[in-house]
């Protein structure tokens, strides 16, 4: 089991593209990969390759989430998937 | 002749016949089958995936040529179908409970979209329609049934449905439907966004409409005013015909002038701005220059209790978000009058428009206002962020909101929360007492904003409320531009930024003489935006001012009227 925790920094949050483009990558891996909002208590960490679970999540910009996969390619698949955050998707 | 009210998402009129669509129903009821066949019936489900795959691989290599935004739609349907955790929901439940395919479909899909239902990002939660969508793509399949749309209508319709799918306007007829109707749906929803870009008028969250309507049944759709009128009079028809024709001419000669930069025709920039009222995402934001009224009230009508500091922080915050960095002007409440709270006591009084309203009521209910300041700060930490105050008649009436708004901020610097120390502060002018005061008052706020309803109704002493009077409401009278003229020279004079973000600045008409008395902030609903461009590009700035002085010499409102009109005919 490996994490990483971040903050949402693209201005549309994990929304349509960004979050098609975060699921697409975490399908890459063998790792189970999920994400957790850290704002909310409530909140349980979801399965990072569904994009219906993600889009549910309501991930706004500002929010702070952890990353963590468990599996072969853990460290890879956070550390690809945290880079892809701090990128902001391509937007500005 | 009845009339059906609807909201207008997509602006137009469509004059035609109506064609109730009912797309494919899936009867699914709870079954369950025998203990062995388990392989069986999920071959059956995978069979239908990928059918449903193939389906929607067809669709997107048809569209993304012609249209790659609506190729996208079905994109992310295969996203959804392909889904792991609905994959495994519904092997689960096949497996498992040996439920059969279509009832473990139906289950799995739904529980899914009344999951992102309640996402608070309306965008989020529009996504349901997709599910649900696909969700009836494969339990067609799944019975056997070929695909219905609207791709291959007979003749041109006004569509009417209780709610139309993705699947159903990316594929339909964009040359045979006029007009869609459904029964439920907001300004973000799929239909909503489809019928605005194929320019399609449309009318959502008509109630009952697919029940009261008839095939065939004529009926005049005004996706301007927001209704549907039933078996109208020949007069009516008629008229609306020459309001279609208008329309389209209109339309054609001012769309082209949406993203156009504001200028005059002899160079000189001027400022667009967008009056909003709710957290909905809108694609506008990017055709203006700022946000003259961000109205709070939709936060305190559309809630049971009187809403936390935290609910108000998170909604400022999201306009922030959707604004694009244009700088946000928030009026603080402005209730009272007509508008009224369900959960806070309000005597009844004589004149409620001359009451105790807005700022008044305001400063009369204290922690109420400073809750919502300390929302409005907190937010504005997280983008440009202004603060403006509504119904303002003195002088002291600036200062004492002042005053309010400087005690919570000394309480959040003490507390160490963030909010933005340059933060600036203004006012709505639209009592004449302070119009007639503004150089006076413009050294004391950092901007202002004219409200021009509200001027014309106090000005001409009118209730605008009162349908007697109607014709007594002249925005455009003459005073009406006298005291304009001196606000906005008196802002200009001291340096302050002045803005109108009244009816009166999406006017045309009454933008350009605006601009003749030295006006260059105009803030106003979307659907004006390309109007006013258009109407200002055709002159020079000293024919408006031109203009602008000799409006103020004519005797009445009609005058006014008759005169810009024709100028602005003159220019085509």
């Amino acid at each position: 089991m490996y994490a990483k925790k971040t903050e949402l920094k693209n201005a549309s949050g994990l929304h349509a593209r960004p979050a098609s483009e975060f699921v697409a990558m975490a399908k890459q891996f063998e790792s189970k990969v999920t994400v957790q909002r850290l704002d909310d208590e409530a909140a349980l960490p979801a399965n990072a390759k569904s994009i219906i679970k993600i889009l549910a999540q309501g991930l706004a910009v500002g929010t702070p989430i952890e990353i963590a996969a468990d599996g072969p390619d853990e460290v890879e698949a956070v550390e690809k998937l945290f880079e892809l955050v701090e990128s902001k998707f391509g937007e500005d | 002749m009845r009339i059906l009210k609807g909201n207008p998402v997509s602006r137009g009129v469509a004059l035609g016949k109506v064609y109730i669509y009912k797309a494919f129903k899936a009867d699914v009821h709870e079954s369950y089958f025998e203990a062995g066949k388990e392989e069986e019936f999920f071959r059956k489900y995978q069979d239908a995936v990928a059918n449903a795959e193939k389906e929607l691989d067809s669709i997107v290599t048809a569209m993304s040529e012609s249209s790659p935004e609506k190729a996208k739609i079905f994109t992310a349907h295969i996203e959804i179908l392909m889904d792991e955790e609905v994959q495994e929901g519904v092997k689960e439940m096949i497996f498992e409970s040996r439920t059969m395919p279509d009832y473990a479909v139906d289950e799995v899909y739904t529980t899914f979209a009344t999951l992102l239902e309640k996402a608070k990002d309306p965008l989020i939660a529009a996504r349901a329609a997709d599910l649900r969508d696909v969700r009836n793509r494969v339990l067609r399949i799944l019975k056997g049934e070929k695909e219905s749309n609207l791709s291959s209508l007979r003749e041109n319709v006004i569509v009417v449905a209780h709610d139309l799918l993705p699947s159903d306007t990316a594929t339909m007829d964009r040359n045979r439907v006029m007009g869609i109707i459904t029964e439920v749906g907001g300004a973000t929803s799929h239909t909503a966004i489809i019928a605005r870009s194929y320019k399609i008028p449309a009318l959502l969250g008509v109630a009952d409409a697919t029940e009261i309507m008839r095939n065939g049944d004529n009926v005049i759709m005004d996706a301007l005013a927001g209704k549907v009128l039933l078996d109208p009079e020949k007069e009516t028809i008629k008229e609306y015909q020459e309001k279609l024709v208008e329309y389209i001419k209109e339309e054609r000669e001012t769309s082209q002038y949406l993203d156009k930069i504001p200028l005059v025709a002899s160079g000189e920039r001027y400022s667009i701005g967008l009056n909003v009222g709710s957290t909905d995402p809108d694609e506008n934001f990017k055709y203006v220059d700022f946000v003259g009224l961000f109205r709070t009230e939709f936060v305190y009508m559309g809630s049971e209790h009187m809403p936390t500091e935290q609910e108000q922080f998170d909604a400022y915050k999201r306009v922030l978000a959707n604004a694009m960095g244009n700088p946000v002007t928030l009026r603080t409440l402005d209730i009272g009058g007509d508008k009224t709270l369900r959960y806070m006591v309000m005597p009844k009084e004589e004149n409620p428009f001359l009451g105790n309203r807005a700022l008044r009521l305001c400063l009369d209910h204290i922690d109420m206002f400073k809750t919502q300041l300390r929302a409005a700060l907190r937010a504005s930490a997280f983008g440009p962020l202004q603060i403006m105050f509504p119904m303002v008649g003195t002088i002291d009436d600036i200062r004492a909101a002042k005053a309010v708004v400087n005690e919570v901020k000394e309480d959040l610097r003490t507390k160490g929360i963030a909010f933005d120390e340059k933060i600036l502060i203004g006012i709505m002018i639209e009592i004449p007492s302070i119009g007639l005061i503004a150089d006076m008052a413009a050294k004391e706020v950092d901007f202002a904003s004219v409200g021009t309803n509200d001027l014309t109704q106090y000005l001409h002493a009118v209730d605008r409320m009162n349908p007697a009077i109607t014709s007594h409401y002249q925005s455009m009278s003459p005073s009406m531009f006298r005291i304009l003229g001196r606000i906005f020279a008196e802002f200009n004079k001291a340096g302050k930024p002045i803005s109108v973000c009244g009816e009166l600045a999406g006017d045309h008409l009454g933008a350009l003489v605006m601009f003749g008395l030295g006006l260059r902030k105009f803030s106003m609903n979307a659907a004006n935006i390309s109007r006013v461009k258009r109407t200002l590009s055709l002159f020079t700035l000293e024919e408006t001012e031109d203009i602008a002085k000799k409006v103020q010499g004519l005797s009445t409102e009609a005058e006014v009227i008759s005169y810009i009109k024709g100028e602005v005919d003159k220019r085509g």
